[in-house]
């Protein structure tokens, strides 16, 4: 609670209304969260806690991979046919496409900043 | 002496009522669609009968539907926030149709409808389809600023936007693969174990060593249990997170 209080304290003067709404908002979140029954809660922290999550990690690392190739050369692929370039674009975008497998897989694996808004908005 | 058996032949389509030729190409119901009509019979009856009651202490059919209810609204709002709710009975359904499907696939002499490359690239084209189409609707263009990463020099963009592109069409290839191919490489397996107790009993002497692949195949039927479920699971939180995606363009 303090801490909220005094990050909402702390924002710039030009917004004090809207910095005091989002913390008023946290707080009740908290709230509700706390009021609610532990049913909703058990189930769902379970899975995310202990292996069955990292398993399921685990198997998405391996296709993320191969899918960013694969649609890199069937991008490559199209861009030859309708461009009539014919081994360029196959090249270029299959390199692209092993990239984009590299960056996919650093994405789920959680190495890469690309996207942290995704799991840390939820979180606080 | 050899007993020859296929491992792919359990993925054959048979139809069970021809509707007609479209030049060569048979249209049949088969029962691969058959098993699709069982499995949303059976996720109606889990849902809807077991719930007709509404008792606010449930039954055992009741709170088996709640379970599933509670685990998937809570997997969507962890991915989507407070804006995802309207995505949850689409989540909802793909998590169920996917997971009675597989589960239907571990019966003995069942198919595996999800076995099948394009019942899952159909989902996953369902799926992104949904994100593309609600994305634009609700951002206009500024949906595409996805593939804009934020805080870039200007120069590498030029690279990054191609390799953004193609990682967000790699998104419904790696999500029907994966289910497509661990249902596949599982049925497979279990197959390929199961007839090498079979032929090792055939081969004289060396039977003996027929309960090592026995006992193979029961672990091996347990794993592929949890990968039914499993990847019903992965199935529907990236669907979420994608959605999450069409909700939050971000950047």
């Amino acid at each position: 609670m303090n801490g909220d209080d005094a990050r909402g304290g702390n924002g710039t003067e030009g917004t004090p209304t809207d910095s005091e709404l989002s913390a008023r908002l946290r707080r009740l979140e908290t709230q509700i969260e706390r009021k609610r029954p532990q049913a909703a809660a058990e189930p769902s922290t379970r899975p995310r806690t202990n292996g069955s999550s990292s398993l399921g990690q685990a198997m998405t690392l391996s296709t993320e991979f191969v899918a960013g190739v694969i649609a890199g050369g069937i991008l490559g692929w199209i861009v030859d046919h309708v461009f009539g370039t014919k081994p360029w674009g196959l090249i270029v975008l299959l390199m692209l496409g092993f990239v984009a497998g590299v960056y996919n897989v650093m994405r789920v694996s959680g190495f890469s900043g690309a996207r942290p808004e995704r799991r840390d908005r939820q979180e606080p | 002496m050899a007993v020859t058996i296929d491992p792919i032949e359990q993925f054959e389509l048979k139809p069970l009522v021809s509707l007609g030729h479209i030049g060569h190409q048979q249209l049949a119901f088969t029962q691969s669609a058959l098993y699709m009509f069982a499995a949303v019979g059976v996720i109606a009856l889990i849902t809807i009968v077991a719930t007709a009651s509404r008792s606010i202490v449930p039954g055992r059919m009741q709170s088996l539907a709640e379970i599933f209810y509670e685990f998937i609204a809570d997997t969507v709002h962890q991915a989507t926030g407070d804006g995802g709710k309207r995505f949850m009975p689409l989540v909802f359904s793909l998590f169920m149709f996917v997971l009675i499907l597989n589960l239907f696939g571990m019966i003995p002499y069942a198919f595996a409808v999800t076995s099948h490359l394009i019942v899952t690239f159909g989902l996953a084209a369902l799926v992104i389809s949904t994100v593309v189409i609600f994305g634009v609707m609700k951002h206009g263009t500024h949906f595409f600023g996805l593939f804009v990463p934020s805080g870039v020099p200007k120069p590498l963009l030029a690279i990054l936007v191609p390799i953004e592109i193609i990682s967000f069409i790699s998104r419904p290839i790696s999500l029907s693969v994966r289910l497509f191919a661990n249902m596949l490489a599982g049925h497979i397996a279990m197959k390929i174990f199961a007839f090498f107790v079979v032929q090792l009993l055939l081969a004289g002497a060396w039977s003996v060593l027929s309960p090592l692949p026995l006992f193979l195949t029961i672990a091996l039927t347990a794993l592929e249990f949890l990968v039914a479920a499993l990847q019903a699971y992965v199935f529907a939180t990236l669907t979420a997170i994608y959605l999450n995606d069409a909700l939050h363009p971000g950047h």
